[in-house]
Order: C-alpha cells, then sequence, then structure tokens
C-alpha cells in the first residue's frame, strides 16, 4: 500500500508543479492578447480560447496536487487542536465518504456528457474558435480521475499512520 | 425544511475540519442519496453538475484569479512588499504614527491582489508586528493595526473576492429579473463592484488612519515617537516605493476605467511584478518556481471550492432550498430594510465559521436575488456584504482573521489585548457601514458615473 501511495504522490506532485508552469504562458499570451487589442486592433477568438485551457488545464490537474500538499482550506477551529490520532480519523473517514463520492459523482455523471462530445468531436461555439472543444471537457474527466487516485493514496496514508 | 437541515449538517460537520470544498459536496451527496429513497430528491438533477463544471472552467472573468494571485505572491517573495513597507514608514517617519499609516496602507495594496484572508493577516503579521513591536508600539494598537489592515484588502480592488463576488452577484441580479420579468435586463460587472468599492474603501483607509494620528497625537504611552535611523535614497524610495504602487495603481485604474477588462489587467499585474522583481535584483529561476506553484495550489483551492459549493447549491435547490428562503423572507414582517439587515445579520455570524469564498458561493446565490427582487441595488448589496464580512472576521472571539494573527504572534501576547486592540477599527466598520446605508451613493455614484 506503501508503493502505491508513493507512486501516486510521485505522479500527482510531477504533473501538478508541470502544469503550474502553465501560468506563466498563460499571463504573456493574456497579455499579447490585450496588446493586439488596444494597439494593433487584431483579435483572435483561437488565441483567447487557448487562454481558457490553459487556465483550465491549472486547476484541473492542480486539485490532486493541492490535495496532497493539504492545502485545500478547512475550518481549523477545533482541527488545530486535535491530536494527530483525530485528525488522522477526521481524514480517513472524510475521504471515504466526502471527496470520494465527490470523485465518482463528478465522473459518473460526466461521463456521458464527455464522451458524446469526443464522439462528435464537439468543436468551439464562436466561429474561429478552436475545433478542440472536447479536449476541454475531458478535463472534467482527468480532474475526478488524479483526485480519485490521490484520494486512495490519503487514505493510505491516514491509515498507515496509525490504528484509531 | 429539508434544505435547511443539509445546511445545518454541513455547517457542524465543516466543524470537524475537513477540506471544505469536499464536505461541502460530500455532506450532500449523502444527503440527495437518503432523500432520494423517500422521494424528496430527484437524483437526475445531478446530471446538470457536468455543465456547471463546464461554466466554471469556462468563465472569463475568474482567469483573472491565478494572475492576480500571481502578482500578489511576486510581490512578497520577492521581498518588493517588505521594502514598500521600509520605505514608505521611512517617508513618513516624520509624521507621528507614521509606521501604524504605513502598515495600513502596504497591508490594503498587499491584501488586494491575493484576497485571502488567512494568508494576508499572516504575511502582514510576520511582517510589520516585529517593527511595530521594537518601535514600542503598543501590543493592542499594532495588532489592531494588522488586523484591520490585512482583512481591508478584502474590499480594496483589485481584490479576488470582488471578482467572485461580481460574478455571483451579476448572475443573481439576472435571476431576479427573471423573477419579475423584466425582458430588458441590466447587468452588472466585476468593473462594477471594482468602483463602487473605491470610496467604502478609502474612508476605511482614512478612518482607520485618523485613529492611528489621533493615538499618536494623544497617547504617547501607546505609539511612542520614533526617529528612523535608516535613510533611504531618492534611488531607493523610487524603486521600492513608487515603482510597486504606480503598478497597483495603473492595473487597478485601467479596470475602474473600463479601459480593459480585469482579466486583461491581472496580466499586466503579474508581468509588471514579475519586472519589478527583476529590476530589483531578486528575480531568479526558483523565485519563479516558487511563486508558479504557490499561484496553482492557491488557485486550485478555490477552484475546488467553487465546485463543491457548486454541488451543494444543486443539492439545496433540488431540495427546494431557495423555495424556502424566498418564503421565509418574503413573509418576514417589516419593510425591505429589516429584511436586509437579519439578512446581514446571518450573513455575519456565518463569518465566524466560514471563508469568504463559501459564503458567496453557497449563501449569496441564495438570498441575492431574493434581495435584489425587492429593488435594492446590486453594487451597493455587494459591498454591503463585503464590509459586513470583513466587519465579522475581525470580531472576537469567533472572527477567523484573529486565529490567523494569533498564529504568528510571538509568545506572551495575551488574547485579551487582541481583543481590546480590535475594537476601535469594528467601531470605525459599523460608521462606515452606517454611512453606506445612509448615502448609498457612496458605492453607486462611481460606477454609475463610469459605466453609465
Amino acid at each position: 500500500m506503501n508503493i502505491i501511495s508513493k507512486k501516486i504522490d510521485f505522479f500527482n506532485e510531477k504533473i501538478g508543479i508541470l502544469t503550474s508552469y502553465l501560468c506563466i504562458p498563460m499571463i504573456l499570451i493574456t497579455f499579447l492578447v490585450a496588446f493586439m487589442r488596444y494597439v494593433l486592433d487584431f483579435g483572435s477568438i483561437a488565441i483567447q480560447e487557448i487562454i481558457i485551457y490553459l487556465h483550465a488545464l491549472i486547476f484541473t490537474i492542480g486539485a490532486a496536487y493541492t490535495l496532497k500538499n493539504n492545502m485545500h482550506v478547512r475550518i481549523d477551529i477545533f482541527y488545530n487542536k486535535f491530536s494527530i490520532r483525530k485528525k488522522k480519523f477526521i481524514d480517513f473517514y472524510g475521504t471515504i465518504f466526502f471527496l470520494i463520492p465527490t470523485c465518482l459523482l463528478i465522473f459518473i455523471t460526466s461521463y456521458n456528457y464527455v464522451l458524446s462530445s469526443i464522439l462528435l468531436l464537439e468543436s468551439s461555439k464562436e466561429s474561429g474558435g478552436l475545433p478542440i472543444l472536447y479536449v476541454l471537457k475531458i478535463y472534467i474527466l482527468l480532474l475526478s480521475l488524479t483526485l480519485f487516485l490521490q484520494a486512495i493514496s490519503e487514505l493510505f496514508k491516514n491509515y498507515n499512520g496509525k490504528n484509531f | 425544511m429539508l434544505s435547511m437541515l443539509l445546511f445545518i449538517f454541513v455547517i457542524f460537520i465543516l466543524m470537524l475540519g475537513y477540506p471544505v470544498a469536499f464536505t461541502l459536496s460530500g455532506v450532500s451527496i449523502i444527503f440527495a442519496i437518503i432523500c432520494s429513497f423517500t422521494n424528496n430528491f430527484d437524483l437526475t438533477l445531478l446530471f446538470a453538475l457536468p455543465s456547471r463544471i463546464f461554466g466554471i472552467i469556462t468563465n472569463e472573468t475568474l482567469v483573472a484569479i491565478p494572475m492576480f494571485i500571481f502578482m500578489g505572491i511576486m510581490l512578497e517573495k520577492s521581498k518588493i512588499a517588505e521594502r514598500l513597507l521600509e520605505a514608505m514608514s521611512s517617508l513618513f517617519s516624520k509624521v507621528k504614527g507614521g509606521l501604524g499609516i504605513s502598515v495600513i496602507i502596504v497591508g490594503a495594496l498587499l491584501a488586494a491582489s491575493t484576497g485571502i484572508v488567512g494568508a494576508t493577516v499572516v504575511t502582514m503579521g510576520l511582517l510589520s508586528l516585529p517593527t511595530m513591536l521594537k518601535q514600542k508600539y503598543d501590543v493592542k494598537i499594532a495588532t489592531g493595526t494588522i488586523l484591520a489592515s490585512g482583512t481591508l484588502g478584502q474590499i480594496i480592488p483589485p481584490s479576488i473576492i470582488l471578482i467572485l463576488l461580481g460574478d455571483v452577484m451579476s448572475s443573481s441580479y439576472q435571476e431576479a429579473q427573471n423573477m419579475l420579468g423584466i425582458f430588458s435586463q441590466e447587468s452588472i460587472s466585476v468593473g462594477d463592484l471594482f468602483a463602487g468599492a473605491i470610496f467604502p474603501g478609502l474612508i476605511l483607509v482614512g478612518l482607520y488612519i485618523i485613529y492611528i494620528v489621533y493615538i499618536a497625537h494623544f497617547r504617547s504611552d501607546l505609539i511612542p515617537e520614533y526617529k528612523s535611523k535608516k535613510n533611504f535614497t531618492a534611488k531607493e524610495i523610487i524603486l521600492s516605493l513608487y515603482s510597486p504602487l504606480f503598478l497597483i495603481l495603473i492595473v487597478l485604474g485601467v479596470i475602474i476605467l473600463g479601459i480593459a477588462t480585469p482579466t486583461e489587467a491581472s496580466s499586466f499585474g503579474a508581468i509588471g511584478s514579475t519586472l519589478l522583481a527583476f529590476i530589483n535584483k531578486k528575480l531568479n529561476l526558483e523565485i519563479l518556481r516558487d511563486v508558479v506553484i504557490q499561484a496553482s495550489k492557491i488557485t486550485s483551492m478555490i477552484f475546488i471550492l467553487l465546485i463543491g459549493a457548486t454541488i451543494f447549491s444543486l443539492v439545496f435547490r433540488g431540495l427546494e432550498g431557495d423555495i424556502f428562503i424566498n418564503n421565509t423572507l418574503s413573509n418576514l414582517p417589516g419593510d425591505i430594510y429589516f429584511k436586509l439587515s437579519i439578512v446581514m445579520f446571518a450573513i455575519f455570524l456565518l463569518g465566524f465559521i466560514l471563508d469568504f469564498i463559501e459564503i458567496t458561493y453557497v449563501v449569496i446565490p441564495v438570498v441575492a436575488p431574493i434581495l435584489l427582487s425587492m429593488g435594492i441595488d446590486p453594487v451597493w448589496l455587494g459591498i454591503l456584504i463585503a464590509i459586513n464580512l470583513q466587519t465579522s472576521f475581525l470580531t472576537p472571539p469567533f472572527g477567523f482573521a484573529i486565529f490567523y494573527l494569533k498564529s504568528v504572534i510571538p509568545k506572551g501576547i495575551q488574547t485579551v489585548d487582541i481583543y481590546k486592540g480590535v475594537i476601535p477599527f469594528i467601531v470605525i466598520q459599523i460608521i462606515t457601514i452606517i454611512l453606506i446605508i445612509i448615502v448609498p451613493e457612496i458605492t453607486t455614484w462611481l460606477p454609475n458615473k463610469i459605466f453609465g
């Protein structure tokens, strides 16, 4: 179980850091688009859409990475004062009853939604937009899958730590 | 009634400390499944989820969030914020209470760009508390100033909170007009809220400063006079003081004047802060890496919270919670103002347990359409909610900001002193809220002037 947990952590850490860097092209392209619009009076829907693709990838992939680093916001008024054992208890059962059902719900409800978009090779509604809108929808599945993997890893870590 | 049960249940379970986003969604899912057995909930409603998530993913306004966060973290990690505070307090060193004034101004500007109560209060606490204590500021004054200025950034544009609030308010406004059957609909934007927040923000900053100056003049036991030894050269002043101020003002200015969208301005802010770091010889790959990773984590945290809140609100509405709230509010005796105060008081209490983003996405979409359909101005309502929540975060013993500050202050500072120190600032908040209620033009004049 330890090995599986380590592998998942490693995987999510790597892709999380990798997608973090997308922030830089996102900033540059947004600036470029604004510059082109105001100074050169030239707009491109396709380039504008790239910004959305970059932005969405940062947090759909970043969600699992953020979970691994325990950065999702908690109401920690009481949690901070709990013993480590109690914290692990809450995290273990929270993952089983809250996080995993959330990942499953997102996956189950999105599966057909995304699949039909892929089969249609759905493209942007805007003329001149990118012809790969289904890729953006695939992100939703990626989010639920990476988050689910990380949930499994957290489960192992909180279980291994101590039997409560 | 089931919807209220869900709400109360969620609040209690949140207290256990499992991440808010997943608690919101997880508890709602369990509730939905149980209620589907008793035919009180239709599970097919949950299939609206993918298109809601897709809506969050493709929302262009929200793209500004990671870039403003990038800007804030870059200013902090490259020590520009720290230098700004030093330079400003040296500039103000001839004024009594100069450091306190600087902390208020820097806090307001810095907090605006990250918009997360905890992060800003912690940063400001680490940044300015040691210096204030070194200059023999009374502990009460020092902690009160840090708390007030650290939370103030929530309502000073370009705050992340106002962007989120603008997003929610604009859909609530649309819903309210649908309820009234209005076809030629008006809309509000993030720019409207930014413009609306300018005067209230200035009033708060002004009153804080007046308070500090008053104390410095009449209570030298609380704020003693201090002679700065360090003198900044003209070049240092330009580099450390004017350039970051200039950057923040330009970013803000182009949004308020409607020259650029918040998203476009945020990219400019991110690039500008990076250039400033470069000019200050603080930019290297390690800092850049830290900044993008930190920005990505905070961004993910915010957006996952939005998704969690979306799942909650799907279930809450499926259980007819919005109808319940609507009926309760309409059946309340009294006029609009009475109903508004009830809602505001409820939000104030919720502020003790929920952070700004949760309230914005969980509570406001339910109450705002009803209040707006009664003819309340959306900008006015938005700003009132923002200041109300800021006050809630400051109020002992539950105020969020106080907990965060406690986590970084040196041992030996009494909690009671923090409580005492923050009370004058709470009085200032209340004065400002009353002022805005009496004179709504404080919030509505500027947006009307600019956007018509």
